[in-house]
């Protein structure tokens, strides 16, 4: 199961994760993503604290946005990340590519 | 005892009864001639009458076998037979008396001996006439038979047996128990007759039919019966045969028959095409409800399905509206109605009420039925049924008819029905074809499995100084691990783990591609950190965007006793030091091939050596094993794998491997279905 929340804020938006993402789910999380560059939003930040699992087909999704991200100057940054969640983006080097922070303030100063 | 074969019995009868009859013929000439010549030719009248009964019967049998044995006679054809029977004694009857009329009054006219052999010729027609329309009524009769009607039957055929040989008790005098014998096999003819069930089984035109013939039959009795008496007089006739009370009986039963069959099936003539409807609409119903047969399609279903409901509601014009995935409606199957003015009619219709209260997203439209006027020059009313296939509303149907108020209850009630059986049908239609197709992907599937398992290797490459044992478990039917080893000089050895992201077909093809790289790529004997240079960039040209490969390479060197190894994401290598007794796992930096796709890979690429000593262990796996999660929602995790090797460091490559596996096994608990793929290599140094 997993929850997508997306919540606006001022110059920024936040995409809530809850729940376990996974092969059969990815693809709400890539239409979630999708629909976020559609609005225009370039300040993403992932909030990832209530997110319990994530497979190599959810960490695809992330991966196949750097490069677009990059072009654009999207800015995305997970926060909050459970340990075990945040040792497979460590495993897989995607902490090298991607700015995890461990709350949501620093993950703020980190967008700005 | 002479055998008589079956097949004979008709010839055999046939064949006496001509003999029996000219014996007749024969013993009557011979009393003429002893008559005419004053000789008493001592001939009595009972052998006359005992070849009258001779032949009765074997007339009887003739006909009772060559109509039993046409076993698929139709009634039209059975009355047929009778009212042609009937045509020849009439006509031959008829000829006789032109022929007596052209004589006038010449001698010949009234010579005994011609008037006897045209009376005998007379008699054995109208007992071939009788006997042969009494067997076919009895086909009749015994249409549909239940006990009771056999019972009563027998006993009539018993009867007329009696009846024939009375002849010997009244001496062929009209007395009063002739007259009782007659009156009983008339009442008893009479209560016969009202077996007529085969009649409504007529169409309309075969009902006409058979009102001719049997018009036929009851011309030819009554004549035959007038031509009968007319003898009974006669003082040249020396031995009356006809007044026999069999032969009188039969007249009876004859014409009673035919007579009840004629009216009956005359007013039977206005309501056969009810009749012949509900015959129609219950085949139509078993055309629907079989199934669709291979080489069909739902099209020939829907084809029965709108004559099936014109046919029952005479409808004047109908057609079938049918909508596609997209929701786009097209009309099909249009019966007596062009495409102009169905489009005006289908506007004009869908505007008033009730139709206008349809929708097809409601869920409640199957066994809904609307029906209503409709304001249209032509078109008075219109029925309109939708078609619903497993709860999706597929389509409607529509009726029009010319007059007003045009579908009465019946009608409606069989064409809900036979929509809900065409509706039934095209949806097992559906099913059948998935299934089918169903089928088809799970033996692809195998096919896959088979291809997928001979990627990976049988036997793994080693010398004296190391063990090494492996396995891998896909959580569907193919999957993506991947794990291997090649023999690079005399002491090199290369391993190989690697995961696929994603899970079943298209990892399974991407793992595919991987091991295409590493056969391509192991032969140039690059260095741990070039080979994941080298596979990040094959795999950047290949990969979906948003998929990668993680891995682990390692050459181990069985001379300098070293290992060499780079990481690509991998989980990472867990490393029993015997030494130190303790297991720990190896880090070090490195991305997943297909992350990065361009040169800046190489940032993240590392390579580090190490040496080993004999009793260190290597375990190489994937994800799915520290991943696997019990019913809690625990995982299996780093901490409880290195427990288990450290638990089990004394055991050889197998053992160790089986404590791994069954440890995942005991922690998920038992019944739960792996959800990720598995693989496992061991590695023991001696």
């Amino acid at each position: 199961m997993l929850n997508i929340e997306h919540i606006r804020k001022e110059g920024y938006s936040i995409l809530q994760l809850s729940g376990e993402v996974d092969a059969s789910n990815s693809v709400d999380l890539d239409a979630a993503i999708q629909e976020m560059l559609s609005e225009g939003i370039n300040r993403i930040l992932v909030d990832g604290s209530k997110l319990e699992y994530i497979s190599s087909a959810g960490l695809g999704v992330f991966m196949s946005y750097l490069e677009e991200f990059k072009e654009k100057d999207i800015q995305l940054v997970i926060f909050g990340l459970l340990e075990k969640v945040q040792q497979v983006f460590v495993i897989l080097g995607l902490d090298k590519l991607i700015i995890i922070k461990p709350n949501r303030e620093e993950a703020l100063q980190a967008i700005v | 005892m002479i055998k008589l074969p079956s097949p004979n019995i008709g010839k055999v009868s046939i064949l006496v009864a001509i003999l029996t009859w000219l014996s007749l013929l024969f013993v009557d000439i011979t009393r003429i001639f002893g008559l005419l010549n004053q000789l008493e030719s001592g001939v009595a009248p009972e052998v006359s009458f005992i070849l009258e009964i001779t032949f009765f019967i074997m007339v009887y049998i003739f006909y009772n076998h060559s109509i039993a044995r046409n076993e698929r006679n139709e009634f039209l054809n059975l009355i047929w037979r009778g009212a042609s029977t009937g045509l020849l004694a009439l006509g031959i009857s008829l000829l006789i008396r032109l022929f007596y009329y052209l004589l006038g009054d010449s001698r010949l006219a009234t010579d005994p001996l011609l008037k006897n052999f045209f009376y005998h010729i007379n008699f054995a027609l109208t007992t071939l006439f009788l006997i042969s329309c009494t067997l076919l009524w009895k086909r009749l009769i015994l249409y549909q038979k239940t006990k009771k009607i056999v019972q009563q039957w027998q006993a009539f055929e018993i009867l007329l047996l009696v009846s024939m040989f009375f002849i010997f008790f009244n001496k062929n005098t009209l007395d009063y128990s002739f007259l009782f014998g007659l009156v009983f096999i008339t009442i008893f003819s009479i209560s016969l007759s009202v077996n007529l069930k085969w009649i409504p089984y007529l169409t309309f035109k075969e009902k006409w039919k058979s009102i001719l013939f049997l018009v036929i039959i009851l011309i030819a009795t009554s004549y035959l019966f007038v031509e009968v008496l007319s003898y009974s007089d006669s003082k040249v006739i020396l031995v009356n045969l006809t007044d026999n009370l069999f032969l009188i009986g039969l007249f009876s039963f004859v014409f009673f028959y035919s007579l009840f069959s004629f009216l009956v099936t005359l007013f039977n003539l206005p309501t056969s095409s009810v009749f012949e409807q509900k015959l129609i609409e219950a085949i139509n119903f078993q055309r629907l409800s079989q199934s669709i047969k291979p080489g069909q399609s739902e099209n020939q279903v829907l084809d029965i399905l709108i004559d099936s409901c014109m046919s029952a509601s005479y409808a004047d014009a109908g057609w079938l509206e049918l909508r596609n995935e997209m929701d786009e409606s097209g009309f099909l199957h249009k019966r007596f109605i062009e495409n102009e003015e169905l489009h005006r009619l289908f506007g004009l219709i869908n505007e008033t009420k009730p139709f206008v209260n349809f929708d097809w997203e409601k869920e409640d439209n199957e066994n809904k039925v609307y029906q209503g006027k409709i304001p249209h020059s032509l078109y008075k009313s219109a029925l309109m049924v939708p078609l619903v296939v497993n709860q999706r509303t597929i389509g409607r149907i529509y009726l029009v008819k010319e007059v007003k108020d045009g579908f009465n209850k019946e009608m409606v009630n069989i064409i809900s029905t036979f929509v809900g059986q065409a509706c039934i049908s095209v949806e097992n239609y559906r099913l059948l074809n998935e299934a089918i197709k169903n089928e088809r992907y799970k033996e692809e599937l195998k096919i896959a499995q088979r291809v997928q398992r001979s990627l990976l290797p049988d036997t793994l490459h080693h010398d004296d100084n190391f063990d090494i044992c492996g396995f891998s478990i896909a959580a569907d039917e193919v999957g993506g691990d991947y794990y291997e080893t090649q023999k690079l000089g005399e002491n090199k050895f290369v391993l190989i783990i690697g995961d696929v992201s994603g899970k079943g077909t298209s990892a399974a093809f991407n793992m595919s591609q991987m091991k295409g790289i590493f056969h391509s790529l192991v032969q140039m004997n690059p260095r741990p950190s070039d080979f994941l240079l080298m596979a990040n960039n094959a795999l950047s040209q290949c990969l979906e965007k948003n998929h990668f490969i993680t891995t682990s390479y390692f050459i181990i060197d069985t001379e300098k006793k070293s290992i060499n190894y780079s990481r690509a994401g991998h989980c990472p290598t867990l490393y029993y030091n015997h030494k130190k007794q303790e297991s720990e796992y190896l880090s070090i930096d490195g991305m997943g091939l297909g992350i990065v796709r361009s040169n800046l890979y190489k940032k993240f690429v590392h390579e580090k050596t190490f040496s080993f000593r004999p009793g260190d262990i290597l375990v190489l796996y994937t994800d799915g094993i520290v991943e696997a999660k019990n019913s809690k929602g625990i995982e299996f995790g780093y901490e409880r794998l290195k427990t288990v090797l450290n638990t089990s460091s004394d055991l050889n490559v197998e053992q160790i491997q089986n404590k791994i596996i069954q440890e995942v096994y005991k922690f998920i608990g038992k019944n739960r279905i792996a959800d990720d793929d598995y693989s496992l290599m061991v590695i023991k140094f001696k």
